[in-house]
């Protein structure tokens, strides 16, 4: 068995003339989990259905564990546990008997606990509820319990809480956590900076169908924003011109803070210091590391979609 | 082939068939409805018992004869209606569509005719009609059989050219006994093939296939419990209708091992075609509209609800190249007329139909994204 669950390379996909994805290769470890992150149409969703055998490549090689998506798709079905694009199922189908299907699908090979699982997504309550009465949220659960029904040695999960309100998200990112405890290798899609952050140990940002970056979440903020943001709440005329003249140059933010841009902390110490000498004023501080988003602002140079963590209007 | 996999697609879909009260209502019951809406309609030309209306103007001992005449044939009720009324009137107000007027010189005329020997003299009977009503030119038809034996009998000659009729059938059919192989052969079909678009377009359009494709069931597994559901829907069905056909109208049809080998064709032709179509069309809406196009020719054109022989010529040729035709009258020869070589050569033309076509339904369906 190999160290590695799946390996890429140099995997192509053309429709036509346009090339969804672009020439891209990488790994994943057994036991880790691995984001792709991008905007709508970066070719998340065509990468990924490759290596879940639903799509198949122009060219390049994808492998599952050591077998080949293109000529092993059979053998591949029972190791795997998707959880596709906008998920649904059988409208008149109750969760439970949803649960039970796919595990006849899957056989009693690897004897799974429905229950268990129904109880692992927190669906107890809704075990006899049909498909079509659920909300969002308890939807995508269901699949996610759905994607864990024959045991799988690799979860995909493709863009798990797009379209999910913010605590719907956080409920379903509990699911994804135990998942990660429990040491399970998880391919994870997203648009969503804050899910890739808090739950990758990889993650590879892609952008018109090529991979522009890759690494733990820590290591792209290192390599690619070493600089510290320092927001000032309600500054008067004073701390401006002393800030301007260190030669930065503030944003000013709607609810009228600034933010400025710092490389380390004793340029911190050194407004501070100004401002304490002149007299300036301002009533609150925060200094904090940049964030995957601005690590993918910086490059791609185009804003992730995001309807929910609001620091869009603030860049 | 996985037969726990097929068994597990099954339960799911009669689970959500008989789940979907409304759909499984109409299903089940539409067909009933057009058995006890056509069996009633139909049921007079069955006992060939007609209402007639007549005026007798003359009022006489040998205008009376006429009455009895007509009477003694036992298929006329006969009304009365009073000789002071107009009689195209009386059959406005009352929409009758058929007053007989005997005139008021027929007892002088009659007389004439046989105690004067003069042959020059007539007497006309006249029909008060609506043209626009169905039933009354048969009405007129017998009466006209009617007076020509009476004129017969009045000439003092013997018939020379007669008639006798030897039916083709061992017994005489009833129209509902006719009717009911059409509406078993439609229903199926109509379940079949809606059965089989729909399901197919809605999976496809909930992304469902996309999550099936990474299980192992298989694309044949998926087709064969689809054929599963529609077999047993079929029968069901079949059932249904039958048993409410002999309670309500009494009929006699001949059920034999041909009645399940014309259902399961039925299926697989309507199956069959159901998923070319949904791998032509790939819109859900689109898809029912196709499937509408493909099944109302076939119910009014192949002979489901009325004898083609009512049909002209090109729409009889035109019924022959329909598959329906052939289940219709392979089912007919089987349960009506117990003709068991038409019903062979039908089944053979039909099933050879169904077997290219349902081949055809499994290259085209597609189980990955692929592209």
């Amino acid at each position: 068995m190999t160290e590695y669950a799946i390996e890429v390379e140099r995997l192509t996909k053309r429709y036509g003339d346009l090339t969804a994805v672009n020439d891209i290769s990488f790994k994943v470890r057994q036991g880790e989990v691995f984001a792709l992150l991008g905007p709508n149409g970066a070719g998340k969703t065509t990468t990924v259905e490759i290596i879940e055998t639903i799509r198949r490549p122009t060219s390049g090689k994808v492998h599952l564990l050591g077998m080949d998506v293109a000529r092993d798709k059979r053998d591949i079905a029972p190791c795997i546990g998707v959880l596709p694009q906008g998920f649904s199922s059988f409208d008149r189908i109750t969760v439970r008997e949803t649960m039970q299907y796919y595990s006849r699908l899957f056989g009693h090979r690897k004897k799974v606990d429905i229950d268990a699982l129904i109880a692992l997504v927190n669906l107890e309550d809704k075990a006899k509820e049909q498909y079509a009465t659920l909300s969002g949220g308890l939807k995508q659960r269901l699949g996610i319990a759905i994607a864990l029904v024959n045991d799988p040695e690799i979860v995909f999960l493709d863009e798990p809480t797009t379209g999910l309100d913010p605590r719907a998200r956080r409920e379903v990112w509990e699911v994804l956590l135990g998942l990660k405890r429990a040491g399970k290798t998880v391919f994870l899609t997203t648009h969503y900076m804050e899910e890739a952050e808090l739950l990758a140990d990889t993650v590879a940002i892609i952008s018109s169908g090529r991979i522009i970056a890759m690494g733990s979440p820590a290591h792209l903020i290192e390599d690619n924003a070493d600089y510290l943001i320092l927001t000032l709440q309600s500054v008067d005329e004073k701390a401006l011109a002393i800030v301007g003249g260190m030669g930065l140059e503030p944003e000013h933010n709607d609810d009228g803070t600034i933010q400025l841009r710092v490389a380390h902390m004793d340029d911190i110490r050194k407004i501070l210091n100004a401002m304490n000498n002149a007299g300036a004023s301002f009533l609150g501080m925060d200094v904090r590391k940049p964030n995957l988003e601005q690590v993918f602002l910086k490059l791609t140079g185009e804003a992730p979609d995001d309807g929910v963590n609001g620091e869009k209007g603030a860049q | 082939m996985n037969l726990r996999v097929v068994g597990a697609n099954l339960v799911v879909s009669i689970k959500s068939f008989y789940r979907e009260k409304t759909a499984m209502f109409f299903t089940i019951m539409f067909p009933i409805l057009l058995i006890l809406v056509f069996g009633t309609i139909f049921m007079d030309d069955d006992k060939l018992n007609f209402n007639l209306y007549l005026q007798d103007l003359d009022q006489t001992e040998t205008s009376a004869e006429i009455a009895q005449a007509l009477e003694s044939t036992g298929k006329f009720n006969i009304t009365r209606v009073d000789p002071a009324v107009d009689a195209a009137q009386y059959a406005k107000d009352n929409k009758v569509n058929l007053v007989l007027v005997i005139p008021g010189d027929y007892e002088k005329a009659y007389t004439q005719y046989l105690q004067f020997d003069d042959l020059s003299a007539f007497a006309t009977l006249r029909y008060i009609y609506d043209p626009s009503s169905s039933s009354v030119s048969d009405k007129m038809q017998i009466l006209d059989m009617v007076f020509a034996r009476m004129n017969q009998g009045l000439s003092a000659m013997p018939p020379f050219i007669r008639t006798a009729e030897v039916s083709i059938h061992t017994r005489k059919y009833r129209f509902i006994e006719f009717f009911i192989p059409g509406i078993i052969a439609m229903a199926i079909m109509t379940e079949s093939l809606f059965g089989t678009v729909n399901v197919n377009t809605e999976l496809r359009q909930k992304g469902i296939i996309r999550k099936l494709s990474t299980t192992p069931i298989t694309r044949a597994d998926w087709i064969l419990s689809n054929i599963l559901h529609q077999i047993i829907l079929a029968v069901i069905s079949t059932t249904v209708m039958l048993v409410v056909s002999y309670a309500v109208f009494d009929i006699s049809l001949n059920i034999n091992a041909w009645l399940p080998v014309f259902i399961v064709l039925d299926v697989f032709s309507f199956v069959g075609i159901g998923m070319v179509l949904t791998r032509i069309v790939q819109e859900a809406q689109s898809a029912s509209a196709a499937a509408n196009a493909i099944m109302f020719p076939m119910m009014f054109l192949s002979g489901s609800f009325f004898p083609l022989e009512m049909m002209p010529d090109f729409l009889q040729a035109f019924a022959r190249v329909l598959p329906l035709y052939y289940i219709n009258e392979g089912l007919r020869a089987a349960m009506v007329f117990h003709d068991n070589l038409t019903a062979f050569i039908y089944a053979a033309i039909i099933g050879a139909f169904a077997a290219i076509v349902f081949m055809l339904g499994m290259m085209v369906t597609r189980w990955e994204e692929g592209k």
